[in-house]
């Protein structure tokens, strides 16, 4: 599903992917886990295809295509979703409306037509119960004013909505308290299908509790250094990470 | 000859003009003005520091007179496709100030008539208030216009009178550089209870055109006016616009100041609540590009105590325009228990557009509510990433965040009317502005 080989990335002229590879197949969850400014939330952009980071070399690949130079908005509508570390507060925009533009403009990629107001309605109610986000939140302008768990419920009800094949958890667990990640992962795991692959972002072990991985990679300094089973990010959390 | 600034004028040709004038009263009152002129020394420096009148107004007004006796057929096909096919509100056509009464609709119980058609009632009611309730002290252009004034309008609004639909008022502009009868007086009076919601659209017919616009406004007890002006002219006019409301016990005023295009716009809002328990919302919104130049000046002088004042300006610019915000406000030593709020909000889309913005706070009561700011950035890139990463594209996702941006302001226009102008009018500047990227 998605393929990424020898992987360079800069910011402002800062390397921080140095060669990463990557190989993900459909219905599997990858954990990326790894040291602060190790380059774990680049990767999640960039996937994403934000504009911000300059590919220097390699290529991402989705479905066999090299997406290097397709915007976001295409990479979405082709089934890449970006749950944000920090999700961006928009006033004036209004949630639901967000999402149906956002919804139809996917279903319209996929030759589908668009949802009506009431299979709209009914299939937000649905989505809604599945990471218990009230109706009234979503009635708001983005995220504005929203506390952090329900930032991070909002970007798991959308992930919901949109459908996507592939998902990026952008350290979705920072900032939730416990009864929030349980809710938050109990939803990430009801929308695993055999068909759709996720990607987990994190630091701690502790969210690999609930979204169980089948693969753990360590990044460090722009390199996957170390990939195995989730007994890793066990073993990550007792050692830490000088020993690799 | 005589000079005031960096203007300089032929005593001679406004003499000649003044004497035309017929009636005795205004023509006292137009040589008030031009004393004013003559004599005052106005602060240009500083109440035009950033809006460049050299390139404005030619430094020696060689003035012409013309004023159009008959509308001409290739005036009338310029002006047809403007006329509103709606019978929910009123409507009004002038021409450089005249009412061309075959376009207009308005029963016959609204007073609403040029100078030269009022009844007696109507002439002593003017004669009592005209020319005392303006900025002519202080902006020099207010004081040309009270000497120059081509056309006035004149709005009567009598007890307990309660229009019933918004009366929209399309102004439109015919004369050439130089030429010196764009010049509109008005004088709107709303007695004790009345209610009115008017409209203005300003268009010039013609490239280059001057036209200066000086409104009185007073508001009688309990009395309320929704005024909006809405300035989306494409051709390159410059227009000088002063508005004065003056409020007394319980009255509200809504203004809403709109400015999409023109070469130099400017518009004076002063607004002095001089009874107890006023309240004035001033809302604004400009939306520029190409060479677009908007200098919003507002001043509202709280004089009693327990009034509120609320103003919110926002505006964004592409291009090589320029805005300019100023806003004032007094409260003076009497007028405790005041309530003033002033908010402005820029965004700026290209390298070469620019904004000036100034809030100014003058207070001498010490028990009053007082906030003001002002910020200025860009689009959030972070937001269109966003949007984006939910398959919006970019254009998209861009005319969102501009309509999000303006959509508090929208959300305050109580005519439906008005929001849908407003809406069409935005869209096709966003349009523009995603052209322009």
């Amino acid at each position: 599903m998605l393929s990424i080989k020898k992987l360079k990335v800069s910011i402002e002229n800062n390397l921080i992917l140095k060669g990463l590879n990557l190989e993900i197949n459909q219905g599997e969850v990858h954990a990326i886990m790894g040291p602060n400014g190790s380059g774990k939330s680049t990767l999640a952009s960039v996937i994403a295809g934000n504009e911000n980071y300059k590919v220097e070399s390699g290529s991402i690949s989705f479905y066999g295509k090299n997406i290097n130079d397709f915007s976001p908005d295409e990479r979405a509508m082709m089934g890449i979703f970006l749950a944000f570390q920090y999700p961006v507060e928009i006033p004036g925009v209004s949630t639901i409306n967000f999402i149906k533009t956002a919804l139809n403009r996917i279903r319209e990629f996929n030759k589908k037509k668009p949802l009506d107001a009431v299979n709209f309605l009914k299939t937000m109610k649905k989505k809604m119960n599945l990471v218990k986000i009230d109706r009234d939140l979503l009635s708001r302008s983005i995220n504005e004013g929203f506390s952090g768990g329900e930032k991070k419920r909002n970007e798991i009800f959308q992930m919901a909505m949109l459908e996507p094949k592939l998902s990026i958890l952008d350290e979705t667990d920072s900032g939730l308290d416990i009864d929030a990640l349980k809710i938050v992962s109990n939803g990430v795991n009801k929308l695993r299908t055999k068909n759709n692959s996720t990607i987990v972002v994190t630091h701690y072990q502790r969210l690999l509790d609930y979204i169980v991985p089948d693969y753990v990679h360590v990044l460090i300094d722009g390199k996957i250094v170390k990939s195995g089973s989730k007994n890793l990010a066990i073993e990550l959390e007792n050692k830490g990470y000088d020993w690799l | 000859m005589f000079k005031s600034g960096s203007l300089i004028f032929d005593d001679k040709k406004i003499k000649d003009f003044i004497n035309k004038e017929s009636n005795p009263f205004l023509k006292k009152s137009r040589n008030n003005f031009l004393k004013k002129l003559a004599e005052k020394k106005f602060n240009i420096k500083e109440e035009y520091k950033y809006t460049p009148l050299k390139q404005t107004i030619e430094k020696n007004f060689n003035l012409r007179f013309e004023i159009e006796k008959n509308i001409s057929s290739t005036t009338e096909k310029k002006i047809l496709p403007y006329i509103i096919n709606d019978n929910n509100v009123y409507q009004i056509i002038t021409l450089d100030g005249k009412i061309l009464k075959n376009f207009s609709n308005l029963p016959s119980k609204i007073s609403f008539k040029n100078f030269d058609e009022l009844d007696k009632k109507e002439k002593s009611l003017l004669h009592h208030h005209f020319g005392e309730n303006d900025d002519s002290d202080d902006d020099i252009f207010s004081a040309l216009n009270g000497v120059l004034w081509s056309k006035g309008l004149f709005v009567y609004i009598k007890k307990n009178q309660v229009i019933d639909r918004p009366i929209i008022v399309n102004n439109f502009y015919t004369s050439e550089k130089n030429i010196f009868s764009s010049q509109l007086r008005k004088f709107i009076f709303m007695e004790k209870n009345s209610k009115l919601s008017i409209c203005e659209f300003d268009y010039s017919l013609i490239s280059n055109n001057f036209n200066s616009n000086v409104t009185e406004i007073i508001l009688e007890e309990r009395s309320e006016l929704d005024y909006f002006k809405i300035q989306n002219d494409s051709n390159n006019s410059t227009s000088f616009n002063s508005t004065n409301i003056k409020q007394k016990k319980n009255s509200i005023s809504n203004t809403f100041t709109f400015s999409f295009s023109g070469d130099i716009i400017r518009n004076n809002l002063n607004i002095s609540l001089i009874d107890e328990n006023c309240y004035c919302n001033m809302y604004g919104i400009y939306a520029l590009n190409n060479k677009s130049h908007v200098d919003n000046h507002t001043s509202v002088d709280h004089m009693q105590k327990n009034s509120i004042s609320n103003e919110h300006y926002k505006g964004i610019m592409n291009g090589h325009s320029n805005g300019v915000f100023n806003g004032k406000i007094f409260v003076r030593k009497e007028a405790q228990k005041t309530n003033a709020f002033q908010s402005n909000n820029n965004i700026i889309l290209s390298d070469d557009a620019k904004i000036n913005t100034k809030p100014q706070l003058e207070i001498w009561a010490d028990d009053v509510k007082c906030s003001h700011g002002c910020t200025t950035g860009q689009l959030d890139e972070n937001a269109i990433f966003y949007l984006q990463s939910r398959g919006i594209n970019k254009e998209r996702a861009v005319s969102i965040l501009i309509n999000a941006f303006f959509d508090e302001i929208i959300q305050k226009i109580n005519q439906n009317i008005v929001k849908d102008k407003i809406n069409e009018i935005l869209s096709t500047k966003i349009e523009s502005y995603l052209n322009e990227r």
